[in-house]
């Protein structure tokens, strides 16, 4: 391998550029963006030169980072087709977020905490992907963890953001701990954290783990619920779109939620097939739960945010599917066009002047026309249309889904027809129309430094399908699979390969922009409410997770604080340590009275001291 | 007899007949700089004994064996010579308090170096008994120099009262061993002290000894005066006091108990044990009600007597390092706390905690050196204090398989520590943490106290983060009095 120091430049320029920041250039604007743009492009760069060079093969480096007994933790990087191609994905679409900020974010006060936190996200990301090791990933795993709740607290001055970034940070504790645990369940077993030698192990000796393997699974797979939001710990992810909006396309589209999938796949070989139908399902649920909701939510990012929960789940079944080729495909068309729309919603809302609720826009298809143009190849690819790159990793999670099992593949073609359903929906009343507000009126299109990220990402959203991705993810996930050469063999693979998949995905499409064309092309306000009552009312409500949550988990959780606070002032505080530390009071104040100051005192004790040392001595 | 062994002793007895004369003709004003002359010539002499020629580098014996040189004494020596010129600075800083007769009290203090010096080569009775003699009655001197304050003279007389009472039943017991041996010699001694292990007028000799020596260290039970005399004496003769008087009780002890009668000692690690562990337990427990910086002072001197005792009582060669050690970090600690006292509380009439409120707006530098000194004190890594305590629970615990009451002693050590971050705490909290900052104008201080300062800073983050030098110049000065024991 060529350029071995590259990788640790990409990884270590983020954070020396969040450290220099933090310490030094916090009052100057320009420098700060300067340094943490700078970090950035020059990490996509040298990935791309990295890649030229050495191509996609597999390689790993190792710094000794601590030994404790016959403990040995190395610091190393794995480079393999996955983590590159992951690097490539974080480095590109972060340079073009990165850039995007900086004309978003330019009259925040705040400006270069956010460069800096931004770095420090950046650096935890690209951790994550290069990790060779359990230890190594789960550290990283956890600066995301930190690095997000101070994105998403970025306006920490408000309540709402304070309440959503410590929501994330919890509900991804959660996950974390099982993580955890399932990684010292492995430990034990195989006495080694790293991936390329547990995996070693395992194909040496398939029983390795025995029993408790589907165990260990579900555990490592908590952690990727946390991170990945899925269904029970989805709750924090529609919350976190208090963050400025470009840390939601950053964050909450393109990478940090992309990290449970990442993880699955990068452990992929730990799965028992039991654990394998457990989490396909889950994903499944996720996909359909977040798609209903999304379907009333009103304001824009919130809509954006279930819609990435619930392709999330999808990529998740594609996992759960044995598919995880088609999980990484998707994670990475899904990457350019959410982080594209969510870019899109951020261009709406900067002309908006912070109004995010979609009745209240409308009619700005000709006010701001290379964000509605963006916007449209956006939808288009999340929808799944031929030939955008949403239809093809669609599509390959689909054929898995219509190989394996009939149920999930019934409801992932139902998620796909209401995914084009409510992302029209959005479309329809904020473009389209007549101006629901007077703000509308003074839209304008955003500068120059904000449109050039969107008609990049715009260009990737389209061809990201036919650019030999899938192949690259077949070939390193599962080595030896057939896939399709040049552009055109890409272009039909689907029809040919899963027909059934590909005209159930089309046809999913056609029924939900019917749909929504059918009930919001001229909508003033939403006609749905009316026509299903109850069920639109717990839609628009989440279906009361929140609620429940508070009334159970929440409930619970104050009652145990509550006692343990009584236990702790009472009788830990109280009892125990006041009795200590009163009773050595007591006793230095005591024996303070024998320090009379008397002379005659003295020396009677001094000689009584002498008599019990000679009697200590020589009396016994 | 060799004097060449003793040049260095001379020299020092010399500088303070030197300074006694030049009082003479130095006008009244210039006096300042005499002190400051004699601390650069004792620092002179500190240096040289590492760059150049010193008596304190060469071995052997003379005086007819009353006076030994080894590695053990030049390592004490170079000490005291430190310790003394850094508080003949602090003298100089503390000379407008003082009605008369500055230089007295500058020339007092090198006599009483003088007599640690010997203190650090007696190897025999007389020799022990003439040294700590020429330190007490010093010192006598030096605490009641400022005659103008009652607490000064309270605090003479009650040193002089005890001091006397303590070297009555040191020179009965020395008389004791003498009759019973015949032997004044250390080494002489050593040889026959296992014969009379069992002689019970030996051992009630060797006790009476050891009381002597336990005053001199503030050991319990003879730790009455302590914060009296800490309270009452002008605060260089505190400071000196603290640090040079408690080490020339610790370099007899050690002497006197591995050397002279180490087969008598191999059995008393019981009676070691406890005096360790009662002086840590009564040292902390009393300070935690003072409000007398001094005074408190004085009892964390006694709790740091317990400690040292420590490495002592563990009765190994690494012990003996760990207190040598200990007593380096101790220098420098205790020197940069009285220091401060001296130099911020100059304008109070006592030297209550209260009277650092503020400190930190009136002198960011010495509120960071009290509070840099406290941390270590109480032991806290990187510091200088925490190496050495680490050290000396670390021979303790290695004995623990010998006989239990060693983990027991560790133990109480510990809970001595976490007691005493109650006290020291309390008085870093007064520094920052005080509710009423009077607007007490800056504090200034001359070049050579700011020196002191950071020569004492410098020496606690060295020991505590660079300890490998300190520990080998102290494992060479135990091995060279092969103290090895048992």
């Amino acid at each position: 391998m060529k350029l071995e120091a590259l990788p640790w430049l990409i990884l270590f320029l983020p954070l020396l550029a969040a450290g220099i920041i933090t310490l030094f250039t916090l009052r100057n604007k320009a420098v700060s963006a300067a340094l943490s743009i700078g970090a950035i492009v020059t990490g996509f760069v040298l990935t791309l030169i990295f890649i030229k060079v050495n191509g996609f093969a597999g390689s790993e480096t190792a710094l000794n980072w601590l030994s404790i007994g016959n403990l040995n933790v190395d610091f190393g990087l794995k480079l393999d087709a996955l983590s590159l191609m992951m690097l490539l994905i974080v480095t590109g679409v972060g340079s073009a977020i990165h850039i995007y900020s900086y004309g978003y974010m330019h009259e925040d006060p705040a400006f270069s905490r956010f460069f800096a936190c931004l770095s420090l996200f950046t650096f935890s990301m690209l951790g994550i992907v290069l990790s060779n090791s359990f230890l190594q990933m789960f550290i990283f795993w956890e600066l995301v963890g930190v690095s997000s709740y101070l994105l998403i607290g970025f306006w920490f001055e408000k309540a709402s953001a304070a309440d959503a970034c410590k929501k994330a940070f919890l509900t991804n504790r959660i996950g974390d701990f099982g993580f955890m645990l399932g990684i010292l369940m492995i430990f034990t077993v195989a006495g080694s954290l790293n991936f390329s030698s547990i995996k070693d192990q395992l194909v040496a000796n398939p029983t390795l783990l025995g029993g408790t393997a589907t165990l260990a699974g579900l555990l490592i797979f908590c952690g990727g619920m946390g991170k990945s939001a899925q269904f029970p710990l989805h709750v924090w992810l529609p919350d976190a779109m208090e963050g400025p909006t470009p840390v939601s396309a950053l964050i909450h589209a393109a990478t940090m939620v992309a990290a449970g999938v990442y993880m699955l796949c990068r452990v992929f070989f730990i799965f028992t097939p039991d654990a394998l139908t457990a989490i396909s399902w889950i994903g499944g649920f996720t996909a359909l739960l977040a798609a209903l909701i999304a379907v009333q939510q009103n304001d824009i990012k919130r809509i954006l945010a279930y819609s990435t929960l619930s392709q999330l789940g999808y990529m998740v079944m594609g996992v759960g599917l044995a598919a995880p080729e088609a999980g990484m495909f998707h994670l990475t068309t899904h990457a350019f066009f959410k982080a594209l729309l969510f870019l899109g919603a951020g261009s709406l809302i900067h002309a908006m002047h912070h109004e995010q609720d979609i009745w209240k826009m409308g009619a700005l298809r000709k006010k701001m026309p290379v964000t509605y143009w963006t916007f449209m190849v956006g939808t288009l690819a999340l929808a799944g249309v031929w030939p955008l790159s949403g239809f093809f990793s669609k599509d390959a999670i689909l054929a898995a889904a219509h190989h394996h099992s009939l149920p999930l593949f019934i409801l992932a073609v139902g998620v796909a027809g209401l995914t084009t359903f409510y992302m029209f929906r959005l479309v329809f009343v904020t473009f389209f129309g007549e101006a629901k507000s007077h703000d509308v009126d003074h839209a304008h299109e955003s500068p120059g430094v904000m449109v050039w990220p969107l008609r990049i990402l715009a260009v990737l959203s389209i061809i990201a399908g036919v650019i030999g991705i899938e192949g690259l993810f077949s070939e390193a996930l599962k080595p030896g699979g057939e896939h399709p050469h040049g552009v055109l063999a890409q272009l039909i693979y689907p029809f040919q390969h899963a027909p059934v998949a590909a005209c159930s995905g089309l046809a999913a499409f056609a029924v939900g922009l019917f749909a929504a064309w059918k009930l919001y092309a001229n909508a003033k306000s939403d006609p749905l409410p009316a026509k299903l009552g109850g069920l639109s009312r717990a839609m628009a409500n989440r279906f009361y997770f929140d609620e429940l949550y508070e009334a159970t988990v929440i409930r619970l959780h104050d009652l145990i604080s509550t006692i343990s606070d009584w236990i702790d002032r009472w009788i830990v505080e109280g009892f125990c340590l006041g009795l200590v530390r009163g009773g050595t009071d007591l006793t230095g104040r005591a024996l303070r009275l024998a320090q009379t100051g008397n002379l005659q005192t003295y020396a009677f004790l001094f000689v009584l001291g002498v008599a019990v040392l000679l009697w200590f001595v020589l009396g016994k | 007899m060799n004097l060449s062994l003793m040049s260095l002793e001379i020299s020092v007895v010399v500088l303070g007949i030197v300074v006694l004369l030049a009082d003479l003709w130095m006008p009244a004003e210039r006096k300042r700089m005499l002190g400051y002359a004699a601390a650069a010539a004792l620092g002179l002499l500190f240096v040289n004994t590492f760059v150049g020629q010193c008596s304190c580098n060469s071995d052997g014996t003379t005086a007819g064996g009353m006076f030994i040189q080894d590695a053990f004494s030049g390592f004490f020596k170079r000490f005291f010579l430190l310790a003394a010129a850094l508080v003949l600075v602090l003298a100089v800083e503390f000379s407008d308090r003082i009605a008369a007769g500055v230089s007295e009290y500058y020339s007092l203090i090198i006599f009483a170096l003088a007599g640690m010096l010997f203190a650090a080569s007696a190897n025999d009775f007389t020799m022990l008994f003439v040294s700590i003699e020429l330190i007490t009655i010093t010192f006598y001197v030096l605490t009641i120099f400022t005659r103008g304050k009652v607490t000064s003279l309270e605090a003479g007389v009650k040193y002089l009262i005890l001091g006397a009472l303590s070297s009555a039943f040191m020179i009965y017991g020395i008389a004791l061993v003498w009759g019973t041996t015949g032997k004044f010699n250390f080494n002489e001694l050593a040889a026959v002290s296992s014969q009379f292990a069992e002689n019970k007028l030996f051992l009630f000799g060797v006790l009476f000894i050891l009381v002597g020596l336990g005053f001199k260290i503030a050991a319990f039970p003879f730790q009455m005066w302590t914060p009296d005399v800490y309270q009452g004496a002008p605060t260089p003769t505190a400071a000196f006091l603290a640090v040079g008087s408690k080490a020339a009780g610790f370099v007899l002890l050690l002497r006197f108990l591995f050397v002279a009668i180490p087969s008598v000692t191999a059995h008393w690690d019981k009676l070691l044990i406890i005096v360790s562990a009662i002086t840590i337990l009564y040292g902390n427990l009393c300070a935690i009600p003072q409000r007398n910086l001094k005074r408190l002072l004085g009892y964390s001197s006694i709790a740091h007597a317990g400690y040292l005792l420590l490495g002592v009582a563990a009765l190994t060669g690494a012990g003996q390092a760990a207190v040598l050690y200990y007593l380096g970090g101790y220098l420098f600690t205790t020197l940069a706390a009285f220091a401060v006292i001296a130099i911020a509380m100059r304008h109070l009439d006592s030297e209550d905690i209260g009277g650092l409120a503020g400190l930190h707006q009136r002198s960011p530098l010495l509120a960071a050196t009290l509070t840099i000194a406290m941390v270590s004190l109480a032991g806290i890594p990187p510091l200088a204090g925490f190496f050495g305590k680490f050290l000396l629970l670390k021979a303790v615990i290695e004995q623990g398989a010998t006989n239990h009451g060693y983990y027991c002693l560790a133990f109480t050590a510990l809970v001595g520590v976490v007691i005493s971050l109650y006290y020291y705490f309390g008085v870093v909290r007064a520094i920052y943490f005080s509710k009423e900052t009077p607007d007490a104008p800056p504090i200034t201080m001359s070049l050579p106290a700011k020196l002191v300062i950071v020569i004492c800073l410098a020496g606690m983050f060295y020991l505590g983060l660079f300890p490998s030098k300190m520990l080998n110049l102290a494992s060479e000065a135990t091995f060279a009095l092969g103290l090895i024991a048992r």
